[in-house]
């Protein structure tokens, strides 16, 4: 509150009005022009005033104390013309609410310490203007809402609850604390406190929001306070991530996206870091609104935290960082329900395969096993290969027939056939990569009927030999002969000489590599903030704890079937999973949004079919006090008139 | 009587006849009065014997004790004598305040205790302070005189510049004989009031001080800002008339007062205070009475 004062006179009116004091003290020593009085004898006078010594000048003022008050009366007066008065508050009305932004962006520091703070600040400031009476609420919103505190009346309570707001990393969607602050202000949903009245709905933000619609505000009047300044210089990551080199399957490139959303041009340098370790960096001019796309050839990289650091000098850091989490690929976990296969078993046991996957046998009898069904229904494996057998119901998992046909999804088998030739490969697919079947020979086949939506990779003169459909999420791969053949008189045959080629065991490993999952797998994971991440366990029935990259620990709860879902991705980094101490999992969360990227404070919001215009400042009123000053120049004029007479009277 | 006298009411005379002046020293007369001295005299009322020494007036001798005793005794008749009594008034242009003046007051008195003089046969005079050595007053005796002594008092103004101490001394060396000096004054002589008494003591009067002061001197009625302008010297005082001022004045004025009390009483001269808006039955009646002043 500083004090104001409005001149309301012109020059020649403040000589005038300058002229009063001394015209004051002249009448007052003109005043002192003393009555002359005709006394027996000044003998005693004398004596009495000697020690007084009423004459000095200084003892006359000092001693003359109407003087001072007509003087001050006349200050006063004066005063009271200059109109003094104070920027005051307006009391927001008797229901407050207060919303505040607490989304990527607020996190950016062209303000001091940040926007956040900064709309703390003014929350606290708004607050300590409340009047008795007066009750207020916060809420605190990024892409969802949070009451941090219902209506009440305690400033302590306020305070604390916009003290204790935390930052997020998470995009903006006001309308969900929209819907909350109007269901708390309407009278019919509201608890104790009547708020049939108008309640004023205060929303501190950077306005980083799209126009919200479908919403009225009702008896909510808005103000919108503008956090942050207009103008303001960013450059951004607004995507990285992390793919296998089309040409090399082996290698890995990252690949980041800058966007310069200031209006001046930004340059900077882009650092690439695994592990903590610089491996790249790349200098980038972005022109104002443009984006620019940096790729980083990795080589062979299994697992790693990879850290793109964009230097810009701008004022969100928030964006400026980016990570991808490079898991090394879980073992595919791969059951093969068959009477006795010894080579498909060989196939499934080379040093290749069992890198990627760990093989479960059965027996075909264990499918009627009710318990064993269910371990199947829950996805336990992921990829089952029934050879010469099928299950009543399909599992939650890729499959891979021999010599059947899947149960549903229908499939259908054509009339047996002898000696079928294989006419094509779809070699663009990823099982048949590097397939030469030109060698293979087959006994008898029962070519098949692919169900719309499958894909035929090897087709014969007889009819489609293997071919791989969706189911729900799963792919299914059939294939129309099998490998060994059971004859009455000569036991166990070979059908195909396949097994014996070189092309098997690469079609084993294509098999287990693609439907195992491992070609989904691999890149980065990266989710972006707020978002929910299902992590699976390793070990199934094991409990998992969530480092964040903050460092705080979070225990997760148990699940059947071995996922976890974790949300609490508000902060930006790199999560680490740990089960029974070790590292088991990564995940990166990232901000990757352009709208809280784009940190230029918008002037205006728009709610509903209302336009808020921002106020920067709070919304003040000029209280003047000049009529006080009046009152009291009067009191001084009554005090004096009191004691002249009371000095007369004496 | 007549009752013209502005300065004596009837009611007053009346009150005042049976009253006399009293001294408390005895003094010689200078002719017989209607008083008893304490000298022994030739009057009819008995006072005491001597032993006859030659030379004595053998009229007064006692036959019968003579006779009885064989032995010559004389026997003594107390004196009545006159008294001198004189008012000295203070004239000062000082005097003339006061509603009445404190000058009118002190002429009542002077005329009352005069009256009481003439009544008794005494010798009564009036002077004010500023009577020329050269140029006594007239000297009242009787009854008869009381309108010549009236239209003497009439006749003074106070106007006379001349101060205390001065007045007193021509006062002094006008009246040698003793007798009763009652000085009628406000005392308000910068120079002090001292001196004057000095002189009176020094003659061996019997002096009474009869201290007037005006109401207004006693309770001032002053507001404001005032320019003080004393009658007497023009002497100016410029005074801002307060509370702390007021009661400074008040305390100025009783240690004015009370010096004075205690100058007199330690001469033994008779102090007394008189305001002049006291009744002047009330001050002869009741404090000079009491003071034996007069008596009856």
């Amino acid at each position: 509150m500083n004090l104001e004062l409005a001149n309301t006179l012109s020059l020649w009116q403040w000589l005038i009005l300058g002229l009063v004091p001394p015209a004051t003290v002249a009448l007052y020593f003109l005043k002192l022009k003393r009555r002359p009085v005709e006394v027996p004898s000044t003998y005693l006078w004398h004596r009495s005033i000697e020690d007084l010594h009423v004459n000095t000048l200084w003892q006359r003022l000092r001693n003359n104390l109407l003087l001072f008050l007509q003087l001050a009366v006349v200050a006063l007066g004066m005063l009271a013309v200059l109109q003094p008065g104070w920027r005051t508050h307006v009391s927001p009305g008797k229901h407050v609410i207060f919303l505040i932004d607490r989304s990527a962006s607020m996190q950016a520091a062209d303000v001091s310490p940040s926007r956040l703070e900064q709309a703390k600040r003014q929350a606290l400031a708004e607050v300590d203007q409340m009047a008795s009476g007066e009750v207020g609420m916060v809420i605190a919103f990024s892409d969802t809402a949070e009451v941090r505190q219902s209506f009440t009346d305690s400033r302590a309570e306020l305070r604390r609850a916009i003290e204790g707001i935390q930052p997020s990393g998470r995009s903006t969607s006001v309308l969900e604390a929209l819907r909350v602050a109007s269901g708390l202000a309407n009278p019919s949903t509201s608890g104790d406190v009547d708020v049939s009245q108008p309640a004023a709905l205060y929303i501190f933000s950077d306005g980083n929001f799209d126009p919200v619609t479908g919403f009225a505000l009702g008896n909510l009047d808005p103000v919108y306070r503008p956090v942050g300044l207009p103008e303001s210089e960013n450059v951004g990551i607004v995507a990285m991530n992390v793919r296998r080199h089309e040409s090399r399957p082996d290698e890995l490139q990252a690949f980041v996206r800058l966007q310069n959303f200031g209006s001046r041009q930004a340059q900077g340098d882009l650092t690439l870091e695994v592990d903590g370790r610089a491996v790249d960096y790349t200098r980038f001019a972005i022109a104002p609104g443009e984006s620019h796309a940096v790729v980083f050839n990795l080589g062979v990289l299994s697992s790693g935290v990879l850290h793109a650091h964009a230097a810009a000098g701008d004022v969100f850091a928030l964006d400026d960082e980016a990570w991808v989490a490079i898991n090394r690929p879980r073992r595919t976990r791969v059951l093969l329900v068959t009477p006795g296969n010894p080579d498909l078993q060989r196939g499934l046991t080379t040093s290749a395969v069992q890198e990627i996957a760990e093989l479960t046998l059965a027996d075909p009898a264990s499918l009627e096993d009710e318990a064993f069904v269910q371990k199947m229904a829950t996805g336990q494996f992921d990829l089952v290969i029934y050879d010469r057998c099928g299950p009543k119901q399909m599992p939650q998992a890729n499959t891979l027939f021999i010599g059947r046909i899947p149960p549903s999804g229908g499939w259908e088998q054509q009339e047996r056939q002898s000696v079928p030739q294989i006419i094509d490969i779809d070699v663009s697919h990823p099982l048949m990569e590097w397939l030469d079947l030109g060698d293979v020979d087959v006994v008898e086949a029962t070519p098949l009927r692919v169900p719309p939506g499958g894909r035929i990779l090897v087709d014969s003169n007889r009819g489609p030999l293997l071919a791989i459909s969706p189911r729900e999420g799963f792919e299914d791969l059939v294939l129309a002969f099998p490998l060994l053949d059971h004859s009455a008189e000569k036991g166990m045959i070979y059908a195909t000489n396949w097994v014996v080629r070189r092309s098997f065991p690469l079609f084993v490993f294509n098999v287990v590599s693609y439907l195992g999952g491992r070609r989904l797998s691999g890149a980065g994971e990266s989710y972006l903030a707020g978002q929910q991440v299902t992590i699976e366990s390793p070990v199934p029935g094991k409990t998992l704890t969530v480092q964040t990259p903050s460092g705080h620990e979070i225990a997760l709860p148990e699940t059947t079937g071995g996922k976890f879902t974790f949300q609490n991705t508000d902060e930006l980094g790199v999560y680490t999973v740990f089960s029974g101490g070790e590292v088991v999992h990564r995940f990166a969360v990232n901000l990757f949004n352009a709208a809280e990227s784009d940190t230029r404070v918008k002037p205006r919001i728009e709610i509903g079919q209302t336009t808020v215009a921002g106020q920067a400042a709070p919304r003040t009123t000029r209280r003047g006090i000049w009529k006080l000053l009046l009152i009291g120049g009067l009191a001084i004029l009554l005090l004096e008139w009191y004691i002249y007479n009371r000095r007369v009277a004496v | 009587m007549s009752t013209s006298s502005r300065l004596l009411s009837p009611e007053l005379l009346s009150q005042l006849e049976r009253l006399e002046l009293v001294s408390r020293k005895v003094f010689r007369g200078r002719m017989k009065g209607e008083r008893r001295s304490r000298r022994k005299g030739q009057s009819v009322e008995f006072a005491d014997f001597r032993s006859y020494v030659p030379g004595d007036d053998l009229r007064f001798i006692d036959w019968n004790t003579y006779a009885r005793l064989e032995r010559l005794f004389l026997k003594l008749f107390l004196e009545e004598e006159d008294l001198h009594f004189y008012a000295l008034v203070d004239a000062s242009p000082s005097m003339d305040f006061g509603q009445p003046t404190k000058f009118h007051f002190a002429r009542q008195l002077a005329a009352a205790l005069g009256f009481i003089g003439l009544v008794r046969g005494d010798r009564v005079r009036i002077e004010t302070l500023g009577t020329p050595p050269g140029r006594a007053a007239p000297v009242f005796r009787g009854r008869t005189s009381l309108w010549r002594m009236l239209d003497h008092l009439e006749g003074l103004r106070p106007q006379e510049q001349v101060s205390l101490a001065e007045g007193a001394k021509r006062f002094c060396v006008r009246n040698s004989g003793k007798g009763i000096v009652v000085l009628l004054s406000d005392l308000m002589d910068k120079a002090g009031y001292e001196g004057a008494l000095r002189y009176l003591l020094a003659q061996d009067f019997d002096i009474y001080m009869v201290h007037i002061l005006s109401a207004e001197e006693i309770e001032p009625d002053l507001q404001g800002d005032l320019r003080l302008i004393d009658c007497e010297d023009h002497d100016v005082a410029e005074i801002t008339v307060t509370a702390a001022l007021l009661q400074r004045y008040q305390q100025t004025l009783s240690a004015f007062v009370a010096k004075a009390r205690e100058f007199c009483v330690r001469r033994g001269i008779a102090y007394f205070l008189a305001r002049n808006d006291m009744p002047v039955e009330r001050v002869i009646t009741g404090y000079l009475r009491e003071r034996g002043l007069v008596q009856g």
